[in-house]
Formats: structure tokens, C-alpha cells, sequence
């Protein structure tokens, strides 16, 4: 059995007087695909965050790949992260860039600058059809030397996918992955992603605030509420009052929408 | 205050504090105008003398010289057109120059002088080093271009004599501090949302900085340095007046003659240069820029 790719214990994490993560204890086991879902503000952000070692926890343990964290110096967890795939909600495209441009710094961290610089100015080969070949499994490979600022947001999460799968993940971590694009566009997305994570063996980790979506294609969901995780299971054993639950308003937020 | 009845408290107090600032402006303005003594009466020339000079000047616009009013001027002489030529091509010379000596500086001091690229995560003692190196790059910024390049110019010229280096060096020292401000104002101005991706995919600092904070920048780091260029054409030609062989040379000896169709062909001369890098410059921003060129496409 290979370790986990995360497993957290206790996990709290602080912002001021908030608590965005409070107490999370989770094991996410190498080649799962999971949703993390819950309304806006409960802490999937954060918590995705910590998973790909941006945010160190204030409290608690986590442990990547079956080593704990703690008391990595930045070069041990840049060497982590070029493990870990994150497509963050924003996407993180560098606008001036074309797509191969974008594509290829998946690779960045394994690379290093020098080679980076390089890649970026004269890509290589090799690279260009591993990353043509990426393309068409995502659908956008006539865009190659389209610079990302140009294209609509669906071809623009389609770069991001493919910068992802071109880093040659172990784990890949979404965060909101389809809250900027129309629904059939975003079931397209999610099913996708879960083929490849499929294809590829690789952990997926999905934050999602659409239910719907993470019912039908993600085989786990974790609900977060309040920065606490508050359900976990399979989508059949989980029921339809707890989901409610999970998405119910607060007296106290309700007087404020109010 | 009356106009602002039915407006929400806040809203009419905003309105109200902007109204205080424009007459705060106007007002300071008067007291300006008031100490150096400016009356209307200033703007008209003050006598029949002045009058007919200012009128030549102008007049002269319509029609500039085609040849030397200079009747003493030797036959071998090259023609006006092609002094007007020579005087351009010294006046590139030293504007760009200059500006290959500025650029290169101000992307040194551009980038210290930004906190873009700064490792999120820093100890205290590499904290305080950076933010030495980034206020004494700052400073030296400041300095280099709160000396105007005339002043340069002149100190320059006492130390070194009549030299084209002084000269090359009296644009490129206050327009690399002009550049590099700028450069570290757009830099740092630049979204972070690639660099932060990039970071969490394994980039360290200055790999997310070059190639997920600059690439950004890029183009309007070259606009601006586009637009520099024009300043540092103009500047150039003031050189002249301080006896540096730019086409402002040309332009001063023939208005101390009063050779005003003169100074016109070489005004036209200088406005021609002017409107070319204008164009060239709008040419490479519409490249640089999808944005625009999505727009017009749609």
C-alpha cells in the first residue's frame, strides 16, 4: 500500500481573529479523487492551500506523501510542489505569454531558472509535441501559439489543465476549477479532469460549490462548513439532509444578507 | 449644502470634501499667479518692437527656409536640408545612446528597487538586507533624476570638456533614474496571480520573477521606454544650447541671428524625427498589445 499523498491531524489555520481551517483531520490516499465541498467562506481555499505547502498550518500536522512537513527549508518544499499540481481559480496564466509558453513553466519547478528561461524563449522539440499531444487530449491544440490573453475562459482553463498534466503530477489540487464558466462548459471540465486523473494515476483533489457536479463524477466527497470538515463519504452514503445541512444559512448570516 | 439634498449622508460629504479641493487648487493658483506678479497684460508683447519680432517668428512658420538666410554663408556649405539631415542624425545619435546606456541601468535598478520578486517566506537578516538594497536603489533613482539633464549637462561638460560622452551622459544619468522608477513602479504594479501560481507549482523567487512577473510587464515596461525615447529627442536637441551638436545648435545660432525661416526648417526637421518614432512606437505597441488588437479585430 504506497502512503497516503496527505494526511493531515488536527489541522487549524488562522487568519487574525478568523478561523478559516479549524481542526481538520483528513487522509487522502494516493490515486483518490475527491470533492471538497461547502458554501463560500468555509475554508476550502485555505485548506487546499495547505495541502500544496503555501500555507503553513498554525496548528496541527500534515504530512505529503508520507513524510511530515515540518521543518522543510523552501528548497525541500519547492521540490514538493513540483510534485503537486495546483490550477488555482484564477488560473494563474501569465497573459503576455503564448499557450506553449504557459504550458511548458509546468515544469519550471523540476527545472530551474536557466532552463526555464530557456524553455520559455526557445522550447524545445520535445517538449512542443508532448505539449501539442496535450493540447489535443484538452481539445485546444490549433491555440499552441496563441498568447493566453486572447482566448475566451474556457480555452484559458483548458492551458491551465494542460500546464498541470505537462508538470506530470503526482497529485493535482483545483481549486473552484469551473466557477467561471457556463454549466455545460463546466460539467465538460470536471469529467474531464476525473478521466485524466484516471488515465494518468494521479490524486485528485477538487474544490467544487457546485453539489450536482461532485455527485455525479467525484467517487468522495468532503464537506467543509465553518473551516470543519462535517461530512465525508460516497456520494450514495451520504444523504440528502446532510448535504442540505452543508449549504443551510445561518440565522446569524442570513440577518446579515438581510 | 444644498445641491446634495435627498444624497446619502457619506455620498454628499464625498461630494462636498471634492468641491474644497478645486477651490483649494483655484486658490492656490491665484497666490502663485498674485507673488510672481502675472497680469493678463503679461501675454501681449510690450512694445511696437516686440510686436514685430513675435510677428516675424510666426509668420516664419509658413514659410521655412529653403536656403541660408545667411548671406556670408561659404558656397561650399552643404545645403540647408542636409545640415537639417546631419543635425537629426547627431541628435539620434546622442538620444539613442543614451538611452542604450539607460535602459540597461535602469532594469538593474528597476528590479532592486521592486519588491516583486522577494521571497515570501525571509528571515530577519535577509528581511532587512533587502529592503537596504531597495531604499538605497530607490535614493540613487531619486538623485539621478532630480538633476535635471541641462544641469547634468553642465557639470558634466566643466568636468570632462566638450566631450560626446559628457553629453551621452548627461540624458542617459537622469532618464536611467526616471526609467528605473518607473520600471520598479510597473513591476511591482503587475498582477501576482501568475507568480503565485508559480510558486506553487515549485518556482522559486527570481524564477517567478522572470518568468511569471516580468513577461507582464513587458510591454509596458517597452511603451514607456518608447515614450522616453521621444523625451530623450527633445532633450537631445536642448543639448544644443549648451553648445553640444544636436539640431538644437542649429536651431539656437540661427535664432540669435534672428534667422527665424531658419529655426522653422529646423523645427520641421525635428517635428518630422518626432512623428516617425511616434508612429514606430504606436506600430510595436499594437503588437505588444492583444488586447487592443482583439478589440479592433472584434
Amino acid at each position: 500500500m504506497p502512503e497516503p499523498s496527505f494526511d493531515c491531524i488536527g489541522v487549524t489555520c488562522r487568519f487574525g481573529s478568523l478561523v478559516a481551517v479549524d481542526q481538520v483531520s483528513l487522509t487522502i490516499e494516493t490515486g483518490e479523487q475527491l470533492a471538497l465541498i461547502g458554501p463560500s467562506g468555509s475554508g476550502k481555499t485555505t485548506l487546499l492551500r495547505v495541502l500544496n505547502t503555501m500555507r503553513a498550518p498554525d496548528e496541527g500536522t500534515l504530512s505529503v506523501f508520507g513524510a511530515p512537513i515540518e521543518g522543510n527549508d523552501s528548497r525541500e518544499l519547492r521540490r514538493l510542489r513540483s510534485r503537486i499540481a495546483t490550477i488555482p481559480q484564477h488560473l494563474g496564466l501569465v497573459p503576455n505569454l503564448s499557450v506553449i509558453q504557459n504550458v511548458i513553466l509546468g515544469r519550471g519547478g523540476r527545472r530551474g531558472t536557466a532552463r526555464s528561461l530557456r524553455d520559455i524563449l526557445f522550447p524545445s522539440r520535445s517538449d512542443t509535441l508532448a505539449i501539442h499531444e496535450i493540447l489535443e487530449r484538452v481539445g485546444i491544440e490549433e491555440k499552441l501559439y496563441q498568447r493566453t490573453a486572447q482566448l475566451s475562459g474556457g480555452q484559458q482553463q483548458r492551458v491551465a489543465i494542460a500546464r498541470a498534466l505537462f508538470q506530470e503530477p503526482e497529485v493535482l489540487l483545483a481549486d473552484e476549477p469551473v466557477s467561471a464558466v457556463d454549466p455545460a462548459r463546466a460539467r465538460d471540465t470536471v469529467k474531464l479532469l476525473v478521466e485524466l486523473a484516471k488515465e494518468r494515476a494521479f490524486t485528485l483533489c477538487l474544490s467544487l460549490h457546485h453539489l450536482e457536479l461532485a455527485l455525479e463524477f467525484l467517487p468522495r466527497l468532503v464537506g467543509m462548513r465553518h473551516g470543519a470538515v462535517v461530512l465525508d463519504g460516497s456520494p450514495d452514503s451520504l444523504d440528502e439532509g446532510e448535504l442540505a445541512d452543508l449549504y443551510r444559512l445561518d440565522q446569524a448570516e442570513m440577518m446579515a444578507d438581510a | 449644502m444644498s445641491a446634495h439634498v435627498g444624497l446619502p449622508r457619506s455620498l454628499a460629504g464625498r461630494l462636498g470634501a471634492r468641491r474644497w479641493v478645486v477651490v483649494g487648487i483655484a486658490i492656490t493658483f491665484l497666490i502663485c499667479a498674485w507673488s510672481l506678479g502675472l497680469t493678463p497684460a503679461g501675454l501681449v508683447p510690450p512694445d511696437a518692437r516686440h510686436w514685430e519680432r513675435t510677428g516675424n517668428f510666426f509668420a516664419a512658420a509658413l514659410s521655412p527656409a529653403m536656403d541660408y538666410q545667411d548671406p556670408d554663408t561659404p558656397d561650399d556649405a552643404n545645403p540647408i536640408w542636409l545640415k537639417g539631415l546631419l543635425g537629426l542624425f547627431h541628435t539620434l545619435r546622442y538620444a539613442f545612446g543614451a538611452m542604450s546606456i539607460a535602459i540597461p541601468l535602469a532594469l538593474v535598478m528597476g528590479f532592486l528597487g521592486a519588491s516583486a520578486w522577494w521571497p515570501e517566506r525571509r528571515g530577519p537578516l535577509l528581511g532587512v538586507l533587502l529592503r537596504g538594497v531597495f531604499i538605497t536603489c530607490r535614493f540613487v533613482m531619486s538623485l539621478a533624476r532630480s538633476i535635471h539633464e541641462l544641469i547634468w549637462a553642465l557639470l558634466l561638460l566643466s568636468a570632462f570638456g566638450m566631450s560626446p560622452l559628457a553629453g551621452m551622459m548627461a540624458l542617459a544619468l537622469p532618464f536611467s533614474g526616471t526609467l528605473g522608477k518607473v520600471f520598479s513602479e510597473l513591476i511591482d504594479e503587475e498582477a501576482r496571480e501568475a507568480a503565485q501560481a508559480l510558486q506553487a507549482v515549485g518556482h522559486g523567487p527570481i524564477q517567478t520573477f522572470l518568468v511569471g512577473i516580468f513577461p507582464g510587464a513587458l510591454p509596458n515596461l517597452i511603451t514607456y521606454s518608447f515614450y522616453r525615447f521621444e523625451c530623450a529627442l527633445r532633450s537631445s536637441a536642448v543639448l544644443g544650447f549648451v553648445g553640444i551638436e544636436t539640431i538644437g545648435l542649429y536651431i539656437q545660432l540661427s535664432h540669435e541671428e534672428f534667422f527665424y525661416h531658419e529655426v522653422w526648417t529646423y523645427l520641421y526637421f525635428l517635428l518630422a524625427l518626432i512623428v516617425i518614432v511616434d508612429l514606430w512606437s504606436a506600430g510595436i505597441r499594437r503588437h505588444l498589445n492583444p488586447a487592443t488588437e482583439w478589440r479592433t479585430v472584434r
